[in-house]
């Protein structure tokens, strides 16, 4: 694995967070900077990560575990390049949320929590992501997709399999 | 038409930037509360006003910041509570997506009246691209003069950042929000002390709701007194309800506390009626949190009156017959809507929510996962109806935050209403996998839609 470093770029970015709040409080930077790492260091954090982050801020490497296995948007472990993540709290499974997680597992031919062999598409279930009104719904990167269909499913992975042959 | 206050002039193109909020009136309630009012009557005119926190506590804001305590030299924040992760909820994202000026104004006019200096937009880490859009709407307030040193001349500073959360419902609480934005796990602290005394950094805070501190820009604008007459009784102003579940409009509608839930179901202003010409079972009116109600308890109290969108009536009856307002997260339900999964996706919901620090909520939210997913999955026993009655008595009111009891009501409140479902599931466990109970008797008698004209 390559070595666990900012950009210039991102290292000005945690600078910036920092300065958001008082002098040393520095700490408040965690959650912000964890997301950084996530994105930069192929959308997981791992251990690596976790302790590079932790020198960043000067903190304990066991304040940055805690933080990370705390909040559900932090992977602990590998995720495909593709992360679906489908709604099924009350109001999604009340529009079909249900049938969105059947079609998108015999589809990809994996289940809940799995990840496709060529690596591309990791599939989760989550819970309420605030977007009720037009479910049945999933995150995708920084994105909702919402008002899913079966049809609107087969895009997106279309979508998500350019976009890789593309780069 | 309702009229609105917050939601007005949603619709014009380019509301979203500054020039075009600017020319729509925009700011000329932060210029007249930092250059004419000054704090206390800023602070007045929010007590008039009877504005009580749209989050879901509903309590009043004006008393809320009055409480903050003033040490000397000790400084004092503000924080905007954008965590919006009650199910049924998603007005605060429409809020910050569309108009974020004004959240930004609303919360110049806030931190003004607090003497607060800094101000953190605590936002759910899932609304991963709004952070982009109130940072811009941040910079263009920036660059016209509305944040940084001495705003407008007065000598009031204000900076706002925007902090995004990772994923956990409990950080809406506001004491667990705190701890977050302090970069720990969202565990909520005992109180007291409370934030307005010890707060972000053990410094005097206060936490507001995103539609709380919007709705302090209208205040200011007409006054508290014209504030009062939106809206009935102690329920003043209007409130943004995001619709969702069977029906033919889901969104975010912005309603005037006086109208009946009955028109705001079926009438085309708002919902527009249940989808598929189907009939409403049940609904849950203000956040997963609070009690489901079935059909007939909806739309008429237990002693035959109307019910109305207002906090007191949606109460009317207590948790016997009764529900709460909330956050606004109005969840509807059909007649094909089986209500023993529908509240295991919320015990499933509140079990893997709980942040573990009390054991009532830890343990006692899996155990009623368990039991539940048994009852919905055919191997329920006519007991295991009376143990989960039992496990949700025994989180209510035993642990430090109120997540115990948001997980407690919801299955109290459908085993309370429909416990002949629950019955039939573990009556007839093979039926069960194949088909829903249905409508029976939930909605009966069921009044003709007056408002679907």
């Amino acid at each position: 694995m390559a070595e666990v470093q900012f950009s210039e770029e991102k290292l000005n970015k945690v600078k910036e967070i920092i300065a958001r709040y008082p002098a040393g409080k520095q700490k408040s930077a965690l959650i912000p900077v964890l997301h950084l790492a996530q994105e930069a260091f192929g959308g997981w954090l791992s251990a690596e990560t976790m302790d590079y982050v932790a020198s960043l801020l000067q903190l304990e490497p066991i304040e940055v575990y805690e933080v990370a296995t705390f909040y559900s948007m932090f992977n602990l472990k590998p995720v495909g390049t593709y992360l679906f993540e489908v709604c099924q709290t009350g109001p999604c499974m009340v529009s079909g949320s249900d049938q969105i997680v059947d079609y998108i597992k015999n589809k990809l031919g994996i289940g809940v929590g799995e990840t496709t062999a060529d690596g591309m598409f990791t599939l989760k279930t989550v819970e309420c992501l605030g977007a009720c009104g037009y479910a049945p719904m999933m995150q995708l990167g920084k994105h909702y997709r919402e008002h899913l269909t079966p049809a609107k499913v087969d895009e997106i992975i279309a979508e998500c399999r350019s976009k890789a042959n593309a780069n | 038409m309702g009229r609105k206050l917050l939601l007005d002039k949603a619709h014009i193109e380019g509301i979203r930037y500054y020039d075009t909020y600017r020319s729509n009136g925009g700011y000329a309630a932060a210029e007249k509360a930092l250059k004419t009012m000054g704090p206390d009557a800023v602070l007045e005119e929010v007590k008039k006003s009877g504005l009580r926190g749209r989050g879901g506590a509903g309590f009043p804001t004006g008393l809320k910041w009055s409480f903050i305590a003033k040490p000397e030299g000790v400084p004092r924040y503000l924080v905007c509570n954008a965590d919006e992760s009650e199910p049924g909820t998603f007005k605060d994202r429409y809020l910050m997506e569309f108009i974020p000026h004004l959240l930004i104004e609303g919360l110049i006019i806030s931190s003004f009246t607090l003497g607060a200096n800094s101000a953190y937009i605590y936002i759910r880490g899932e609304y991963a691209w709004i952070p982009d859009i109130l940072e811009q709407a941040i910079a263009e307030a920036k660059n016209k003069g509305w944040l940084g040193k001495n705003i407008l001349g007065t000598g009031f500073d204000l900076e706002i950042y925007v902090q995004r959360g990772a994923g956990a419902y409990i950080c809406g609480e506001e004491t667990a929000l705190i701890e977050s934005l302090e970069g720990k796990r969202g565990n909520p602290r005992i109180k007291p002390p409370f934030p307005a005394v010890k707060g972000l950094w053990q410094c005097p805070t206060v936490v507001n709701n995103v539609e709380t501190l919007a709705a302090v820009v209208p205040i200011i604008n007409i006054g508290g007194d014209e504030y009062i007459k939106y809206g009935t009784g102690k329920s003043t102003g209007t409130k943004l309800i995001s619709a969702c579940g069977n029906i033919n409009k889901p969104g975010v509608y912005e309603i005037e506390m006086n109208i009946s839930v009955e028109e705001f179901i079926y009438s085309d202003e708002y919902c527009g009626g249940i989808k598929n010409n189907k009939r409403l079972k049940a609904c849950i009116p203000g956040g997963s949190s609070v009690p489901v109600l079935p059909a007939n308890l909806l739309l008429k109290t237990a002693k035959g009156e109307t019910r109305m969108m207002t906090y007191e009536s949606l109460a009317d009856g207590g948790f016997a017959t009764g529900s709460m307002l909330g956050s606004g997260g109005f969840i509807v339900m059909d007649e094909d809507q089986c209500i023993v999964r529908n509240t295991l996706t919320f015990a499933r919901f509140y079990h893997h929510e709980s942040c573990g620090q009390c054991s009532p909520c830890r343990e006692g939210t899996g155990w009623m996962e368990k039991v539940l997913k048994n009852i919905e999955y055919g191997k329920g026993k006519m007991s295991d109806i009376d143990l989960l009655w039992d496990i949700q008595r025994k989180i209510e009111g035993n642990t430090i935050c109120p997540l115990g009891d948001a997980a407690a009501w919801p299955v109290a409140a459908a085993i309370r209403h429909f416990r002949d479902e629950f019955e039939w599931h573990v009556a007839h466990p093979q039926e069960a996998l194949t088909r829903n109970f249905g409508l029976a008797h939930y909605a009966d008698p069921l009044p003709a839609p007056v408002a679907a004209v």
